[in-house]
């Protein structure tokens, strides 16, 4: 309950902010001057805010809590994105005057068919993207209300599109700043408290997987999917009906809805497919989930941090800075910022593994930062952690998707069609039944790994168009069309078939599942290659000049 | 609500829209840069400075998981309990990456100064 109220009080204070920054700034020029007049550090606030989303503040410590340290990788990825955008394109993209790609390659190659098409790949990340947001938002409000899966996501999809309805979010820089200030502070006091309350022995037992991962307490598993898994001891359990069952040591299938009370100090098995809790593998600060730890590690990393430039809602902030200098900078904030939010998530990943691992038995780790503190403190102040940490995921659901919705329906509306703005509103509704309907089947997908899919779709397309148009004036139509189609449809394709379908024997999953080390380097070099077919125009020189001209 | 919502969209989004479907003739005006071999420059210095960091986050990224793979001591060596390859990765790892924007940025804005103040300055935006 105390939750559900906490979740209110987060909405209702964003659409007030919302409301009266809205009200501050009306007209169109009005609007864009005051955007431009914002202090650099509540427009990094801000920025930081949009970007940190359930991957962030859930999808993390989940992740870390079931495959491993090397989780952690990805946030590592997620700020370096930022160095690398500080780097390629900050500068360059706030002179070019384009608030978005479609309008960046207008520019830079002038041709209104290649809008279209980046139009069509902006579309695909955004869904990628929104996908995961709205599963994690599903995931919080079941928790915390008692509602089954799909009244979750659909409420979470009812609110968003009304809070935009009513407010609209957009460009309010102080409401995405009240959501950094949010988030960071909703993920870090119960961190804190947690680690605190947790005790010597249970913090040591964190940072000493090699001890061994046992229940805690005696801890109910209901199984809600048919479940294989590993035994390395013999365990008597007890089953729904009291009875005693003894489980040898070996392998197991318990059938959906079976039920098992674990006894306290009971190994936890490990469900088939997932690294020994606490062992080696897990422990090993490498992603591995495949058996090829160190491509795997390095072709997440290349996705995460390529692709973080070609997202569409984190271009279009540059254009908040009233010079390219101060967009850098600004990039620069946000990458101290995002740093400080990340030193939290591995708190609840350690502590988790101790305090709750049956969550990876039940396939339910995103659950794990909002069920720990609850669970490490059974009285109310625990409750009130949970409730925060609810709240603060809520909030970076709330932050990102109705970023990524308008991202989204202005896409669509510029780029594909030529809208107004009742065509917007159709387009943000349409837009949240489409994440909404994809996200209902997507209970038992990692938020991380639905994201990792976007950003490698980004960082096929997106990041060698603005690479190779900011950074080398041979760059052509012909080119850059290949390139995003061919990064397009291998990204979108092996992920998409490593996730929905068996991958063959004879191919080594992880070229599917985690394909940017492959795909980047194949959409540049297509876009480098095709290039040549044609003869850049005589003021391609310019057009990339003007980008770096102070 | 009683003010009118106005539609925002981009210079560039503007260009397109008014052109409809003619022929691209003219992009967003672009101003002539006073001295074309300056900004040629310029472009080469900074095109220098950002393969540079590039690189730098390349070695550090790639390095730090490569050292993870080949020296399993890092997680055997403890600092106050703490693995010491865990607390690379969830600590130490997020000053050098500021460190490396922030000198980035350095870097840049020294070269766009040192350009403006070479040649006659290209102008404001």
């Amino acid at each position: 309950m105390i939750s559900v109220l906490t979740i209110g009080l987060v909405l209702v204070t964003s659409l007030a902010i919302g409301l009266y920054g809205v009200r501050a700034a009306r007209s169109a020029s009005d609007f864009l001057v005051a955007s431009r007049r914002v202090n650099p550090n509540w427009n990094a606030t801000a920025i930081a805010g949009e970007y940190l989303s359930a991957a962030s503040v859930l999808g993390l410590a989940g992740l870390l809590l079931k495959n491993g340290l090397g989780t952690m990788w990805y946030a590592v990825g997620f700020t370096a994105g930022y160095v690398a955008v500080v780097a390629l394109v900050a500068g360059p993209m706030r002179r070019s005057g384009a608030y978005t790609v479609p309008d960046f390659a207008e520019y830079r190659l002038g041709a209104p068919p290649l809008r279209k098409l980046c139009g069509c790949v902006v579309l695909v990340i955004m869904l990628l993207y929104l996908v995961p947001q709205f599963k994690g938002a599903g995931v919080v409000f079941a928790l915390v209300s008692g509602t089954p899966y799909w009244v979750g996501v659909v409420l979470a999809g009812l609110v968003v599109s009304g809070s935009i309805a009513v407010g609209g979010m957009r460009s309010a820089t102080y409401v995405q700043a009240f959501h950094y200030v949010v988030k960071l502070g909703f993920i870090a006091v119960p961190a804190v408290y947690l680690v605190v309350v947790a005790g010597a022995d249970t913090r040591s037992e964190a940072l000493h997987p090699e001890w061994g991962t046992r229940f805690p307490e005696s801890t109910g598993v209901e199984f809600s999917v048919g479940t294989r898994f590993d035994l390395d001891r013999p365990v008597t359990v007890t089953d729904s009906s009291g009875a005693e069952v003894r489980l040898a040591a070996g392998e197991h299938t318990a059938e959906e809805g079976t039920e098992y009370v674990f006894p306290a100090g009971a190994p936890v098995p490990h469900p088939a497919g997932l690294p020994d809790l606490g062992g080696e593998r897990w422990s090993t600060p490498l992603l591995d989930t495949g058996g090829h730890p160190v491509f795997e590690t390095w072709s997440t990393l290349l996705a995460i941090t390529f692709g973080c430039m070609g997202l569409p809602h984190v271009i279009m902030r540059f254009h908040t800075s009233p010079s390219a200098r101060v967009a850098r900078r600004v990039a620069v904030g946000v990458i101290a910022l995002l740093g400080l939010f990340y030193l939290f998530p591995t708190v609840y990943g350690l502590l988790g593994r101790v305090l709750t691992p049956q969550l990876v038995l039940l396939r339910g780790t995103d659950t794990v930062a909002v069920v720990l503190p609850a669970q490490a403190e059974p009285g109310a102040v625990g409750t009130l952690m949970t409730a925060l940490v609810a709240a603060g995921a809520f909030g970076a659901f709330l932050s990102t998707s109705s970023g990524l919705l308008l991202a989204l329906a202005g896409g669509l509306s510029h780029d594909l069609f030529q809208g107004s703005v009742p065509r917007l509103r159709l387009a943000v509704a349409v837009g949240a039944c489409v994440a909404v309907v994809l996200a209902l089947p997507a209970q038992r997908i990692d938020i991380n790994v639905l994201v990792l899919w976007a950003f490698t779709v980004a960082a096929s397309t997106f990041c060698p168009l603005l690479v190779l148009g900011i950074w080398w004036r041979g760059l052509t139509l012909p080119g850059a069309a290949a390139g995003l189609v061919v990064g397009a449809v291998t990204a979108t394709g092996a992920v998409g078939w490593s996730i929905l379908a068996e991958v063959p024997t004879w191919l080594p999953g992880v070229l599917l599942a985690q394909p940017a080390a492959w795909t980047v380097p194949l959409a540049f070099a297509t876009m480098a290659v095709c290039s040549r077919l044609a003869r850049p125009p005589e003021w391609a020189e310019h057009a990339v000049l003007r980008l770096h001209s102070p | 609500m009683s003010p009118r919502r106005e539609k925002l969209t981009s210079p560039q989004t503007r260009v397109a829209l008014a052109r409809g479907n003619r022929p691209a003739q003219h992009l967003l005006p672009l101003p002539e840069p006073v001295d074309a071999e300056a900004a040629r420059r310029l472009f080469r210095r900074q095109r220098r400075i950002a393969i540079r960091t590039v690189a730098l986050l390349s070695l550090l990224l790639f390095g730090m998981s490569g050292a993870f793979a080949l020296l399993p001591a890092l997680g055997e060596v403890r600092i106050a309990e703490l693995p010491l390859s865990w607390l690379l990765l969830t600590v130490a790892i997020y000053p050098l990456l500021f460190g490396l924007a922030l000198w980035h940025v350095r870097a840049a804005e020294r070269a766009e100064d040192r350009s403006q103040a070479g040649g006659p300055s290209g102008g404001e935006r």
